[in-house]
């Protein structure tokens, strides 16, 4: 057990990549809070405590961190995503992307870092989306590169105290996923074509990027600071060339 | 004229990118020294364009030594060293020979350490009231990789570190020195991906490939030499008077982006 005796704070546990960590710190012997918009889900761990949370709201954020004071593991996963370019984009498009991958990310560790005991580990879910563009997905690529350089900002700042890394996923079997394969026009042939660009062959899992996660929240990761994680099956490792072509 | 007085030497200067480099420090006002295996080199044509043309096997010691005691003879200094000789196997790690593995390191590598190495003395002399330039080519694929092109890939990796070490080693002495890290660019390297040389092209006609190639850039078509040899051409003026240490991507938007889905 990793991660016996260290208390855990799970941000957007209801699904998906927030939820496979909030499994996988659980495994591993940590006390684990997490929270979404939204009431408790059913099936969510009777020991896993849920509070009601939306991360752009400063006054609440501030509020569950005065309640889970002590807490030695943050990870910022909660996000959204909005299928446009720039020129598509809105001003309601800026403001829930911005203000849930980027303020709800500022808002959450600036209340949690002064309370947060030494050796603490703060873990963003930043993208390889932050790295390189996916197309049209303006707002998102670009929150996600904000991710990667507070990141890197508040290991300088806040190190030796706490460390702060960010995991890049790369395509992961969540909704999200579904929700991009929905806009193809065969939805078939593109997650065959999506499949054989990864050197693995098959898409993520959340508990692809839990793994990672505990690595990161454990004192085995007790050097690793300010720096990108990604786990995506060797995707950005090859070129966008169509597989098979040469 | 943004290289008048200058004196440069390219190395593959008689290749597919190496030759438009060539054209374009000569348009600029540059005296040039074209160093090749052969005065045809690898487009197999002679170019009387004004450059002169040095025996260089960027592998040989001797080579470069001779090649910099005749640039050192005729005009005492070199200003531009570009080192763009460079060959790329086809094959995975299990298919490529030991033989082949070492030419890739011989050409990409050592290529570029011997010839930047005997090419130091000429260009410190030239680095004098402004700075010397020496441009190595990297590659997209020293970031991310194409498959089948293990050996090749691995080299252009080596030639970005040594890229950087070379800019903190000789900066102080007024050397800047860049790699160009171009994508899909059309030369003979290029053609011998469509006419099916060490690649299965999944049985599309060259005219498939090609447009399915431009297709995956964000630009919509690969590059040319010249594309190449414009910036080429600045890192080599003294408008790039700060510009040191850099691997500059130039590759039409292809590495980008994600990959391109069939969405």
């Amino acid at each position: 057990m990793r991660l016996a005796g260290k208390r855990a704070l799970v941000t957007g546990g209801r699904q998906g990549i927030g939820r496979g960590i909030v499994e996988a710190f659980l495994r591993e012997g940590a006390a684990v809070t997490t929270c979404g918009r939204g009431p408790r889900p059913d099936d969510l761990a009777d020991s896993v405590i849920w509070y009601s949370l939306d991360v752009t709201d400063a006054e609440a954020v501030a509020e569950l961190a005065y309640t889970t004071d002590g807490t030695d593991i943050l990870v910022n996963n909660a996000g959204v995503q909005v299928e446009k370019t720039v020129a598509e984009s809105t001003d309601a498009d800026w403001d829930a992307v911005i203000g849930t991958n980027c303020k709800g990310v500022f808002n959450m560790c600036r209340a949690y870092i002064p309370q947060m005991p030494d050796g603490a580990s703060i873990i963003n879910i930043g993208s390889i989306s932050g790295q390189v563009a996916d197309p049209s997905m303006a707002l998102y690529n670009a929150s996600k590169a904000f991710v990667h350089g507070l990141t890197r900002s508040i290991a300088v700042d806040h190190g030796p105290r706490i460390r702060c890394n960010a995991i890049c996923p790369g395509w992961i079997e969540t909704g999200m996923l579904d929700a991009g394969f929905e806009l193809a026009t065969d939805p078939k042939s593109a997650k065959q074509d999506a499949l054989a660009r990864h050197a693995m062959r098959r898409f993520g899992r959340p508990a692809d990027i839990a793994s990672m996660a505990v690595w990161l929240a454990s004192d085995e990761a007790g050097f690793a600071t300010g720096q990108l994680f990604t786990v995506d099956g060797g995707m950005t490792a090859a070129s966008p060339l169509n597989p098979g072509l040469f | 004229m943004m290289l008048e007085g200058k004196t440069a030497l390219v190395t593959g200067g008689r290749g597919g990118i190496g030759r438009a480099i060539v054209a374009r420090f000569l348009r600029e006002g540059a005296r040039v020294y074209a160093a090749d295996l052969t005065p045809e080199g690898s487009l197999a044509a002679h170019d009387d364009d004004g450059s002169i043309f040095v025996k260089l096997d960027v592998t040989q010691e001797a080579d470069a030594i001779a090649a910099m005691e005749q640039v050192g003879a005729d005009t005492g200094q070199l200003d531009i060293l570009v080192n763009a000789a460079g060959i790329e196997i086809e094959k995975t790690i299990e298919e490529t020979t030991l033989e082949e593995w070492s030419l890739s390191f011989a050409v990409n590598v050592t290529g570029t350490f011997l010839t930047s190495k005997h090419a130091l003395p000429l260009m410190r002399k030239a680095a004098k009231g402004h700075t010397a330039s020496i441009i190595n080519f990297g590659s997209y694929d020293g970031f991310i990789a194409d498959p089948g092109l293990a050996a090749y890939c691995a080299t252009k990796g080596a030639v970005h570190a040594l890229t950087k070490a070379m800019a903190c080693d000789h900066g102080p002495e007024g050397i800047r020195v860049n790699a160009i890290c171009p994508g899909y660019v059309d030369t003979p390297m290029l053609q011998s991906f469509f006419t099916g040389d060490g690649s299965g092209g999944g049985g599309k006609t060259i005219d498939q490939l090609q447009q399915a190639v431009r297709d995956v850039h964000p630009m919509r078509t690969y590059g040319t030499p010249d594309d190449i040899a414009n910036l080429v051409n600045w890192l080599a003026s003294d408008e790039a008077r700060y510009a040191s240490g850099q691997l500059w991507i130039l590759d039409g938007g292809l590495s980008a982006q994600v990959q391109q889905m069939k969405l």
